[in-house]
């Protein structure tokens, strides 16, 4: 049975120990946007949109249920429409409010901890199963497997050997895929990693294999990794929720589900910052840790139109990267359908950044 | 639903052209008094705060720490034409000025020149405290921390879940229905955290009657709201214009809590009795009752009125009236649950649907009203489902899109000529 996922704070273990395959809905970069999303949702950034979309022209109606998380401002209008529809009998599953505020702290702790009861009760009233100690410690594992392979994935991409767009794949497939077929499906890109990233011609910046980290909004889907590594940069880290900062492969050993999210609500509380959660202080201490993890020249933050978070961080992104020598190429308020035009624009800068270096 | 209230005599004297509500004038100068005292308390060495609207104000009020509302100061700052340049001062700073402007708008203000800052400009606030609303807000007020001598404290936003029908009904004394256990208790310990937060800096110690005292004097506004509220929805003509009471409801909500608003609130309701009592319309010849959902449209005014002469339509609802009568009452014997029961959900109640679209409703029938013109925010979701409420009350409903602060957008929206073919043509 599988339980759709809109964002990025289901603690997976708790949705595997009920009996259910969290699958999540990612939206993509491209593709047009409705009317009736549009006046749904309000300003809301696009991806939600076309999420909003994808659910309401029936492409998930296999799901058994879905979780929606308050992980920013777009996703919890999602649910607070689809709450509404769901009741008319649009939606053809239960919709449930995942809500983990991020900041810590014991309050926010047990708050966090009673959602993820209130998950397991939701997603085990949809499956009819229950959580006990044999589930989750299965869960536990098939999770952790997952999560090995992730971190294989995470050093063969060290190793300069898998490029972003496959890394990216490879969370895709782990964020949808059951755990089994997600292991399978990632050994199978581990293992062709081996072959060279094809670049475009002329390749404006082949040879250089400049290492870049991407912030800003999330991706979707690989069409800017797959743009930006064509034209001969090397994507080798992010800090968006699709990427290196996805909550999976991450299980904790409990008896029972209270203890299991207790354990999980603190597990929640060491998760990477968040641009629309998380303060700037945070998200900036944890780029320069990132960056220098995987040996970035520089950083490229694109961020979509109405997805506000990620701008307010810039201030203090600058200053922090030029202290440390490296650049920072910006695209903001990227339109719903502007994508390609503000990839072109990166791959612009990354030239002049490449060339100032080679010239100093 | 309650009966329409109709004067007795058939002459209905009409409220002396240009004369506003005592009331209104009354909040609109003691606001701006009030806040020169805050400046010298600032100048004395006292810590001020900077507070968002959707803060637990009371617990400033109680420890005697004179607060701000972000809001109400953005607006004085757009009023005093000095928007602009505020925000021209954030981007030269690196921060966005297209990102919600009216939370970030103070921040430019603090950085400009002497000369050009309203009423003297915002003292250094000590601490800056905000709930952790939507993705900026949070690092918005983690600017103000990052300013010398500001702190700042931040509390969670937890989203709308549950929604129990006719929230109205259950929040004054029902609240732990109306918003869940669980979201009480994160919000009633955070503030208790904000309580030792700010004993902890400022050296004073939490009276907790004084708390109760302040949240009852909160309670008896509200209540004062209500009344008011309720006799204009049962007085057929309309005693009150709709720019005449926000004003006098708003200035006293940010003075919630003191005996000064209360009594504001009393004025309003006997000004508005006292018109009742003389049978003063505002439009005379009324003969349809329009309701207007949405923020106000501040850049026009003017445009409440428009409609009186030709059409005999009178607009005799906002929200802003509304809000203060049901949005605010919490009785309960904890005063830290109840000011937590306050704020834990006070925006949901106005834009998340289904509570927005049930409320405008129940509003609308209680009003009478003939028609609902309906200017569309963008920033909250769900604006159809209260446009379909409406309709499927048989209420006739004009969708507008535009920016309520913004004289562009709603001159491109062609505000007036579409409310004037509205009630043309289904009103």
């Amino acid at each position: 049975m599988r339980i759709g996922v809109v964002g990025a704070d289901v603690p997976r273990q708790v949705v595997l120990a009920c009996g259910a395959v969290p699958v999540r809905i990612l939206g993509s970069w491209t593709g047009a946007v409705s009317q009736e999303a549009t006046e749904l949702l309000g300003a809301a950034d696009a991806v939600a949109a076309r999420v909003l979309d994808e659910i309401l022209s029936g492409d998930h109606d296999e799901l058994a249920g879905l979780v929606v998380c308050n992980d920013s401002m777009a996703d919890l209008r999602v649910y607070y429409v689809l709450r509404i529809l769901d009741e008319r009998g649009r939606v053809p599953f239960p919709v449930h409010l995942l809500d983990a505020p991020r900041g810590g702290g014991a309050h926010r702790r047990r708050f966090v901890s009673h959602q993820y009861e209130r998950l397991a009760a939701f997603v085990s009233g949809v499956t009819g199963q229950q959580v006990d100690a044999t589930s989750l410690a299965e869960a536990a594992a098939r999770e952790a497997k997952l999560g090995q392979a992730l971190e294989a994935v995470q050093g063969r991409r060290r190793e300069r050997v898998l490029s972003g767009t496959t890394a990216l794949t490879a969370y895709r497939a782990a964020a949808q895929l059951s755990p089994e077929d997600a292991w399978e499906r990632i050994g199978e890109l581990v293992r062709s990693a081996a072959e060279p990233v094809e670049l475009d011609e002329p390749a404006e910046l082949a040879g250089a294999r400049v290492p870049v980290y991407l912030t800003g909004s999330s991706h979707p889907d690989a069409t800017v990794y797959a743009a930006l590594e064509a034209a001969g940069a090397v994507v080798v880290g992010e800090d968006h929720d699709a990427g290196d900062a996805a909550w999976i492969g991450d299980a904790v050993n409990a008896a029972t589900l209270e203890e299991a999210c207790a354990q999980l609500a603190d597990r929640h509380t060491a998760r990477p910052p968040a641009a629309a959660r998380s303060l700037s202080s945070e998200r900036t201490e944890h780029l320069l840790a990132e960056t220098e993890r995987c040996g970035a020249a520089g950083v490229v933050a694109l961020v979509r139109d109405l997805d506000d978070g990620p701008v307010w961080d810039l201030a203090e992104y600058r200053p922090a990267l030029a202290s440390r020598d490296l650049w920072l190429a910006e695209q903001l308020r990227v339109p719903a359908g502007g994508v390609q035009d503000a990839t072109a624009g990166i791959i612009r800068a990354l030239q002049r950044n490449v060339n100032r270096k080679d010239a100093l | 639903m309650t009966e329409p209230r109709t004067p007795a005599q058939p002459r209905t004297p009409q409220a002396p052209a240009g004369q506003r509500l005592r009331s209104a004038v009354a909040a609109t100068r003691h606001q701006k008094e009030w806040f020169q005292t805050v400046r010298q308390r600032a100048a004395a060495g006292e810590p001020i705060a900077l507070v968002n609207a959707d803060a637990p104000h009371e617990v400033f009020r109680a420890l005697d720490i004179p607060y701000v509302v972000t809001q109400w100061w953005s607006s004085i700052i757009a009023a005093k034409q000095a928007g602009p340049a505020s925000m021209d001062r954030l981007a030269a700073g690196g921060l966005p000025d297209f990102s919600l402007q009216y939370d970030a708008m103070p921040l430019g203000e603090q950085d400009l020149p002497a000369e050009d800052r309203p009423w003297g400009g915002l003292p250094a606030p000590r601490f800056a405290v905000a709930e952790r609303s939507g993705d900026v807000t949070a690092k918005i007020f983690e600017q103000w921390g990052n300013r010398p001598g500001t702190e700042t404290f931040l509390l969670s936003r937890t989203g709308a879940d549950p929604v129990p029908d006719r929230w109205w009904e259950l929040v004054p004394h029902q609240w732990e229905q109306a918003f869940g256990t669980e979201r009480l208790d994160l919000l009633e310990g955070e503030i208790q955290d904000l309580i030792a937060w700010l004993e902890e800096r400022t050296g004073r110690t939490m009276d907790y009657g004084r708390l109760a005292e302040i949240m009852a004097l909160g309670n008896e506004q509200a209540e004062w709201n209500r009344r008011t509220r309720d006799l204009i929805a049962t007085t057929r003509p309309t005693p009150v214009l709709v720019n005449d009471t926000m004003p006098a409801v708003m200035a006293p909500q940010w003075q919630r809590g003191t005996q000064w608003a209360v009594d504001a609130a009393r004025s309003l309701y006997e000004e508005t009795a006292e018109r009742v009592d003389r049978q003063v319309a505002v439009c005379p010849g009324e003969r349809k009752r329009l309701m207007w959902v949405g923020r106000g449209l501040w850049s026009d005014l003017g445009l409440y009125t428009r409609f009186q002469e030709e059409f005999g339509a009178v607009f005799v609802w906002s929200m802003y009236l509304a809000i203060a009568a049901d949005g605010y009452l919490r009785y309960g014997d904890d005063p830290v649950r109840a000011l937590a029961a306050r704020f834990v959900g006070i925006t949901d109640q106005l834009y998340v649907p289904p509570w927005s679209s049930q409320w405008y409703v129940k509003e609308a029938l209680t009003h009478g009203v003939d028609g609902v013109v309906h200017l569309v925010a963008d920033d909250t979701p769900g604006s159809g489902f209260i446009t379909e409420a409406l309709e499927a009350e048989g209420i006739p409903v004009l969708e507008i899109r535009a920016n309520n602060a913004d004289q562009r957008s709603s001159s491109a929206a062609r505000i007036p000529e579409r409310i004037a073919e509205f009630i043309r043509r289904r009103v």
